[in-house]
C-alpha cells in the first residue's frame, strides 16, 4: 500500500561538534528512520564546509546527507526530531525520486533515438542515409 | 570612445549587475548577451554547486534567461535546485 518515496535530506550542525558527535547523531537518525519503516540508502558526512552566508553567527558547518527510502512517515518523524536539537543549526528534505524518474525517462528517450538512427545506418545499405549521417 | 564601449560590454556579459540595468537605459541597447549551446543534464542536483555557479553571476541573483539562453523549462529547473542550495547556505543569497 505504502509508496516508496526517495528523500534527500541534508542537515548542517554547528561547528563545535566534535567528528565523534557527529558519527553518534548520525547513527541515531539511521535508528530513528529505520524504527519508523524507512531504509538508509546512502550517508554521506561531506564535513566542515564554509558556509554561504552565517547561520546563528557561525561561518562553518558540519554538512551531512542521506538518502532515505520510505513512506514519508519517517521524515515527518525525522524533522519533528531536528527541530528540537541544538546541535543541528539547519536541515532540508527534499523529494526526488519523481525528478530522477523524469531524468531517466529523457536519458532513455534519447538514447532509444540514437540507437534506432544507428540501427537505420547499418541495417540499410543506402548510401544517402550515411551521406546524412557524416555530414551530421 | 569605441574601445571603452567594447570593455563595457565585456564586463556586462562576465559581471551582469541588474542593478545597472536601469541608470543603462538611456544609452542604446546592446545585444549579443545571449550565451549559446548551455548544456543542461537530465538531471539538475541542488548539491552541485560548481554547475549552479555558473547561472549565479557576481551579485548572486539567478541569470535570467535572456542571457542564459536555456529553455524555459530548464531555467525553471536551475532556479529551484538554485534555491534549495542557498536554503542550505550552499550558495549565498547577496554578496555585496
Amino acid at each position: 500500500m505504502a509508496i516508496k518515496r526517495t528523500y534527500e535530506v541534508m542537515y548542517i550542525g554547528t561547528p563545535e561538534t566534535s567528528d565523534d558527535d557527529i558519527t553518534i547523531l548520525n547513527e541515531a537518525i539511521e535508528k530513528i528512520v529505520t524504527d519508523e519503516g524507512g531504509s538508509i540508502v546512502k550517508t554521506e558526512v561531506m564535513g566542515r564546509r564554509k558556509l554561504a552566508y552565517p547561520i546563528q553567527k557561525k561561518t562553518e558547518g558540519h554538512y551531512t546527507l542521506f538518502e532515505i527510502e520510505g513512506s514519508g512517515q519517517e521524515i515527518a518523524e525525522l524533522e519533528r526530531r531536528m527541530r528540537v536539537n541544538d546541535t543541528i543549526m539547519r536541515y532540508m528534505t527534499v523529494r526526488v525520486d519523481e525528478e530522477r524518474k523524469t531524468a531517466e525517462k529523457h536519458r532513455a528517450k534519447r538514447e532509444d533515438r540514437q540507437t534506432r538512427r544507428k540501427g537505420f545506418n547499418g541495417g540499410n545499405e543506402s548510401r544517402e542515409t550515411m551521406a546524412i549521417d557524416d555530414a551530421q | 570612445m569605441e574601445t571603452k564601449d567594447k570593455v563595457d560590454t565585456v564586463d556586462e556579459v562576465k559581471n551582469i549587475d541588474l542593478g545597472e540595468e536601469l541608470k543603462a537605459e538611456r544609452m542604446p541597447r546592446r545585444y549579443q548577451r545571449r550565451r549559446q549551446g548551455q548544456f543542461v543534464p537530465d538531471y539538475i542536483d541542488w548539491k552541485d554547486v560548481d554547475f549552479l555557479k555558473r547561472f549565479v553571476p557576481e551579485r548572486a541573483k539567478i541569470m535570467p534567461r535572456r542571457i542564459s539562453g536555456i529553455s524555459a523549462k530548464d531555467q525553471r529547473r536551475i532556479a529551484q535546485a538554485i534555491k534549495r542550495a542557498r536554503a542550505m547556505a550552499l550558495l549565498p543569497f547577496v554578496t555585496d
